[in-house]
């Protein structure tokens, strides 16, 4: 058992020098920098993107609560025909319509703006 | 942790894990690649080390072996494999010869012996720091070490 032991421990291999080694590291460590830089970049951007979003939906909902509460539905006559019960309904939601739409915008070109200056 | 003070605890122990990796692995240029990818892991996480810089290193780097090796096998070498035959048949007092005669005969052995005996042996690693390396429990570091002496004796004559 010792004769083994002893062998091995008088034939360990020879520790190798630094030589090219760690520059090499360095220059790796270098490159993991700027892709952590640029991640960490991305990663603001779209918690802030996020959070324009997020103020945007809150503003407009208020907006839109407003409309509806200052603007409220009238029920519609069961007597009246299709086609003009329709037009009457689509009327009356018209603020309802336009506020969900301005919302969308806005939230898309929140989204295209941060996915724009991702591409750059 | 900064990266000046990364660099400077890579610059004391470098030494230590490329020629761990390069008794696991048998070649030194496959060796210093692992290194170096084990590095890189490293420092990524470096935000989340704690405890003994080395130790920690040192089970990346296991890890990035074992991941290279799934990649790509190892050819497997049997006992009675020619290349063993003419380790026994022209064994010398030679010291390079009884260096590259230990290389063939670690490379032998299984993967899990050849690591408790290389972190014993050359880095002079306790069994409890192997055993964290290793992610095995202490016992099992312990039998990892004798039965890879057994099968060392059988490919190195002494």
């Amino acid at each position: 058992m010792k004769d083994i032991e002893q062998f091995l421990r008088e034939n360990a291999p020879e520790t190798p020098d630094e030589g090219q080694f760690l520059i090499e590291t360095n220059a790796r460590l270098s490159a993991v920098e700027g892709i952590k830089q640029t991640v960490d970049g991305e990663h603001r951007r779209w918690r802030l993107a996020l959070l324009v979003a997020l103020v945007a939906g809150l503003v407009l909902g208020c907006l839109v609560t407003g409309l509806v509460l200052l603007y409220p539905v009238q029920p519609l006559q069961a007597d009246e025909p299709f086609l003009a019960k329709a037009v009457q309904n689509l009327q009356q939601w018209l603020p309802v319509l336009v506020g969900f739409m301005v919302a969308c915008a806005i939230s898309l070109a929140v989204v295209l703006r941060t996915k724009k200056r991702e591409a750059i | 942790m900064t990266r000046e003070r990364f660099i400077s605890e890579v610059r004391a122990c470098q030494g230590q894990l490329r020629r761990f990796l390069a008794s696991l692995c048998g070649d030194a240029a496959l060796a210093d690649d692992i290194a170096q990818e084990a590095l890189v892991r490293a420092y990524v996480s470096s935000g989340r080390f704690i405890g003994n810089f080395k130790a920690w290193l040192f089970r990346i780097a296991y890890n990035c072996f074992i991941d290279n090796l799934r990649r790509v096998p190892a050819p497997s070498a049997s006992m009675d494999s020619p290349e063993v035959l003419h380790i026994t048949d022209s064994a010398s007092s030679d010291a390079s010869f009884r260096h590259e005669e230990l290389r063939r005969a670690l490379g032998l052995i299984p993967e899990k012996e050849r690591t408790a005996i290389v972190l014993h042996y050359f880095e002079d690693l306790p069994v409890k720091d192997i055993a964290s390396i290793m992610q095995a429990p202490a016992g099992t570091v312990k039998y990892y070490l004798s039965v890879g002496r057994d099968h060392l004796k059988q490919h190195i004559r002494l």
